[in-house]
């Protein structure tokens, strides 16, 4: 110990000496007020316990990783022998997230899928007709049908899709992705009706609904009801979901949206943390063990940005939090409870791609997967370069895209080492000013009564809003510089232009035409189904929907197994819980 | 010109609404014969009901605006709201966001919506209001909803230019109703506690009951004090029948109606006089020899005003 | 005492796209360059938006779309205003827009696109020298 004091003691005296004789001699000589770089020395980690703090990898509080290797890490070399490409689905992974038009197009595209050896699981986007609780017959779908992904008016649409999907493709042995938030009680009830009537047993069933409906407030915009009853949606899906499907995933958290929507780093981290604290108090209060459902909670992603140092520290600071939270705040005693499992780690998001001189993306992706691969994750590039471009993604962007992450597992060796920062005085200082600038915010959150409340009086979303001008005006202040955009734009630079195909996949004729063949067949199936039962279903679930005790699930699943459409259901709620109403900024 | 002042009325005549939105337009924004316009439109006016709703930042008074104008709607009046934010002291601009709490009645075609700038003119907001109340009366629009943040001194002055001011109160604000400003709470005619389904509205309730207790005046009529949920859509029917029952006491209005036009005709005059006082001066140029001459330390600013005043007497 | 003309302005979301984040950052751009930003939230109906157009007397309307249906909702925003004889107020559209449809979109009768990356400068000083100041 008096080793150790005195090795600081000498740190100490050469810092002072270093800043006096060196560094400022160097500031004035350029006539700078301060220095423009910053340097670490052990000074800065002092007060660190390696084992408190980082720990090894796949040991609490998680700050190195998750695992000690991830599982992709351990077949690399195969996957190279073999040309495995992670688009294209199989290994018992969901395929390419995409979907448009109506079922019936969706199910063919995937059909032409398969037959290219493209076996993943479905991994759907759906329109934002079907997002927002709408049939594709409501005055708000106007034009919107099967537009941003595929259009689900009712349990029948939905099957329709998973037709492809039996004998190896059963649906107990692919699994599936449903991006969707407000009405995922519905979609997990189609799920559920979906296996019983192939006779699989539920608890078989994988996948993962996005549900993720606090976030929508915030950032996407899809949400329907108010927060509270939302919540209530929310329990009874993971009431559900734990007791009867526990191999399928809960939830599919995380900030991306709301970095992407203009947060900052830290609003980022400890709005979704926030969220997160949210959904897990819900599922306690449901009457749940904290270890039975937690595990079944994932992460999609947190946001990005080019800022690669900051990136890195934002992930190891989020594995601590949300590890120290599980075990202090939820008691929890299961370390899969403590994860934030998701399937990239730091990235750049897309908001960090410019139109002007868009092959600079795949620079900015190979940075974002530097920052993935130091901190605990694949070394992903991401998003396509072509990503701006606004006409999807080119099959160039997408072979580029996946060779940058090549490149740099296969030839950078990226991840031959895990958390190659971790000791870093500098890095370990930074994960720590996260951690306390978050839980500082988290508190903030907290004495305001939770997400829920901070939501309710629009502080998230003022806060958001607040950030991103800031942003933007740095920006055009020249505050902060982005190449092409707001600097290096003269006479002296070139665009470069690259040929670009787009990938046909989804038929544009069939686009324009999906709204009215869509229509057509709802408007056919509300003639022909029972409509005694659907109009006496529905007021049971009027009913139940009053009573806050009653979990749901039970009667959306008899409603879908008879027909009735998404909107019926989505209004009984609108009826009773009311429509959420946004905050003035 | 394409929008003469004159077709402009004409078009208020006509009931036409772009006519009533262009009119507020150039009203607001002073054009040259403003004055004139509204000499003209003053006879068709004095039919509507102007009621004026304030409160806190956060009292839910935008969503209790528009329930309340869609329940006037429903009982078959034509109705005006006016939706009051601050503008931007450094740029002038303003973000008007009242509208977004009200997205539910944007298509009833009885109500008519116009957010409004304070503009940062001093005083001038009150005659500015009082103008806009009086296009939207000649339009035809019988009750008319005036609704401010209740915190400066400009936006209190504002809802005094109605006929009945309501002050919205929500539960758990602080210390009771401390957190609203004094000048407030004496304009009431009526007093709201919105978001009355959370816990604490009695208590509110019962804190503004013992205000209004003490208040010395024992010949007034205590002002009334509902409760309602602008979200969940109660109380509605009762605080609309409130606002629309004629006031109890007559004599009381009448006085406020006299003190309302004396206001009016000084802080119009008051203008007029700057006005042309300051036209003078400006298009002289003396005011910028008057500012040189006080910073040379050779007058001093009361002289000067007293002189300038002295000067245009004479003219 | 002639005070310059205020611009209004007013940011619109047509359609059920949910991404705020560019109609805020031209909303708060505008009001600091002086104008009088209308802001109206998520989920407006064309005949919510030129209602709100003609009501506010706005010289502009700004349609920021993000979900790719900006072709056809920008259409329904001009011939409801053609509709309801407003079609001299001055649309503009901000989003993502591909460089293909930016030219449909000024055909159609949009004056101006505003893409990704855009300094809100741009979009003022377009405003400004736009609209007649009478």
């Amino acid at each position: 110990m008096a080793e150790d004091n005195k090795y600081l003691e000498k740190i100490k005296t050469q810092q002072k000496e270093w800043e006096e004789n060196v560094l400022q001699k160097r500031v004035k000589r350029f006539n700078l007020k301060e220095s423009p770089t910053k340097f670490y020395s052990p000074l800065s980690t002092i007060k660190n316990d390696f084992c408190e703090k980082v720990g090894f990898p796949g040991q609490y509080p998680y700050t190195s990783g998750n695992n000690p290797f991830d599982f992709w890490r351990a077949y690399a070399g195969d996957a190279a022998k073999m040309g495995y490409r992670p688009d294209w689905g199989g290994a018992g992974g969901v395929g390419k997230y995409g979907g448009f038009g109506t079922a019936e197009d969706y199910r063919d595209y995937l059909i032409r899928m398969h037959s290219m050896g493209r076996t993943g699981g479905p991994n759907m986007a759906f329109d934002l007709v079907t997002q927002c609780g709408y049939d594709s017959d409501s005055p708000f779908a106007d034009g919107e049908v099967g537009r941003v992904g595929v259009a689900i008016d009712t349990f029948r649409d939905f099957a329709t899709i998973y037709e492809p999907y039996t004998g190896a493709l059963e649906i107990d042995k692919v699994p599936s992705n449903f991006t969707i938030n407000a009405p995922a009680a519905i979609i997990i009830a189609m799920y559920a009706v979906l296996a019983d009537k192939r006779g699989v047993p539920l608890n078989k069933l994988k996948g993962t609904p996005q549900n993720d409906i606090l976030k929508e407030f915030i950032a996407r915009g899809t949400y329907i009801f108010p927060p509270k009853p939302s919540l209530r949606l929310f329990r009874d899906t993971c009431v559900f979901c734990t007791q009867l499907m526990p191999e399928l995933n809960i939830n599919s958290m995380g900030g991306y949206h709301i970095r992407e929507a203009g947060a900052s780093r830290v609003q980022d981290l400890a709005f979704s943390m926030a969220n997160a604290a949210a959904y897990l108090q819900t599922g306690i209060d449901g009457g749940l063990a904290v270890d039975l459902f937690a595990p079944k909670f994932t992460f999609n992603a947190f946001g990005g940005s080019m800022e690669i140092y900051p990136e890195i520290a934002f992930q190891r600071a989020a594995r601590r939090i949300y590890a120290r939270m599980l075990k202090e705040r939820f008691h929890a005693k299961n370390p899969r409870s403590m994860l934030i499992r998701q399937p990239i780690t730091a990235h750049i998001g897309c908001s960090s791609t410019t139109l002007q001189r868009p092959l600079n993306n795949l620079t900015r992706a190979v940075v974002g997967g530097m920052a993935a691969g130091m901190s605990g994750g694949m070394p992903g590039a991401f998003p396509p370069f072509d990503e701006p471009m606004g006409l999807g993604h080119s099959q160039e962007a997408v072979q580029l895209q996946l060779d940058a992450t090549r490149i740099l597992i296969y030839e950078a060796k990226v991840s031959d080492v895990n958390d190659p920062w971790a000791g870093s005085y500098f890095m370990e200082s930074l994960t720590d000013e996260i951690e306390e600038q978050t839980i500082a915010e988290m508190e903030k959150i907290e004495n305001m009564g939770g997400a829920v409340a901070a939501i309710e009086n629009g502080y998230m979303q003022k806060a958001i809003a607040k950030s991103s001008y800031q942003k933007q005006r740095k920006i055009d202040k020249q505050e902060e510089f982005v190449i092409g955009v707001n600097c290096y734009t003269g006479q002296n630079e070139i665009n470069v232009n690259v040929n670009r195909e787009v990938e046909a996949s989804y038929d544009p004729e069939l686009m324009k035409s999906a709204e009215k063949r869509q229509k057509e067949k709802l408007s056919r199936l509300k003639r022909e189904r029972d409509n005694t039962t659907v109009h006496s279903l529905l007021s049971t679930l009027r009913q139940h929907a009053k009573d806050e005790a009653v979990n749901l699930m039970p009667d959306i699943c008899k409603c879908v197994e008879n027909d009735v459409s998404l909107q019926e259901i989505c209004d009984v709620f609108r009826e009773v819980f009311g429509e959420f109403q946004q905050a003035k900024l | 010109m394409k929008n003469s002042w004159d077709k402009l009325i004409q078009g208020i005549r006509e009931k036409d609404i772009r006519a009533m939105a262009r009119l507020i337009t150039r009203v607001e924004n002073r054009e040259d014969g403003w004055k004139t316009a509204m000499t003209e439109i003053y006879p068709l006016t004095g039919k509507a009901r102007v009621f004026g709703i304030t409160g806190s930042p956060g009292a839910g008074k935008s969503t209790l605006t528009c329930e309340i104008a869609r329940e006037l709607a429903d009982r078959g009046h034509t109705v005006g709201i006016i939706a009051v934010d601050p503008s931007s002291p450094f740029s002038g601009g303003a973000l008007l966001g009242d509208r977004l709490r009200m997205q539910q009645i944007f298509t009833i075609k009885e109500i008519y919506i116009r957010s409004m700038a304070t503009r940062g003119m001093l005083g001038g907001l009150c005659q500015a209001a009082r103008d806009v109340i009086r296009i939207m009366d000649a339009f035809g629009k019988d009750v008319i909803l005036i609704e401010t943040v209740g915190v400066g001194q400009d936006e209190i002055e504002i809802v005094k230019t109605a006929d009945r001011v309501m002050v919205v109160c929500i539960p758990g604000m602080g210390d009771g109703i401390q957190a609203i400003k004094a000048g407030v709470m004496e304009i009431a005619d009526l007093y709201v506690i919105n978001k009355a389904d959370k816990p604490g509205a009695d208590e509110v309730e019962a804190d503004i009951q013992a205000m209004l207790s003490l208040s010395s005046d024992l010949e007034c009529v205590a002002p009334p004090v509902l409760q309602t949920s602008a979200l969940k859509k109660q109380g509605i029917l009762e605080l609309v029948s409130a606002l629309l029952e004629n006031p109890a006491d007559t004599k009381k209005q009448k006085v406020k109606e006299e003190i309302r036009i004396k206001e009016e005709i000084l802080s119009l005059m008051e203008r007029e006089v700057f006005r042309q006082v300051r036209s003078v001066w400006e298009n002289e140029g003396s005011l910028l020899d008057s500012v040189s001459q006080v910073m040379q330390k050779t007058s001093d600013p009361y002289t000067i005003v007293k002189q300038m005043l002295l000067n245009h007497k004479h003219r | 005492m002639n005070q310059k003309r205020k611009i209004r302005v007013l940011v619109a979301k047509p359609g059920l796209d949910g991404h705020e984040r560019g109609a805020h950052v031209v909303a708060y751009g505008l009001r600091d360059a002086g104008f009088e930003v209308i802001y109206t939230g998520l989920r407006q109906t064309t005949e919510q938006i030129v209602n709100a157009a003609i009501q506010e007397d706005v010289d502009v309307i700004g349609l920021s779309i993000l979900s790719g249906a900006h072709v056809s909702l920008t259409r329904k925003v001009l011939d409801e205003l053609k509709n309801q004889k407003a079609e001299d107020i001055m649309v503009i559209v901000g989003g993502i827009v591909p460089s293909e449809d930016i030219r449909d979109l000024k055909e159609m009768g949009v004056r101006e696109v505003f893409t990704a990356g855009t300094p809100i400068s741009a979009i003022s000083d377009f405003i400004e020298s736009a609209i007649p100041a009478d």
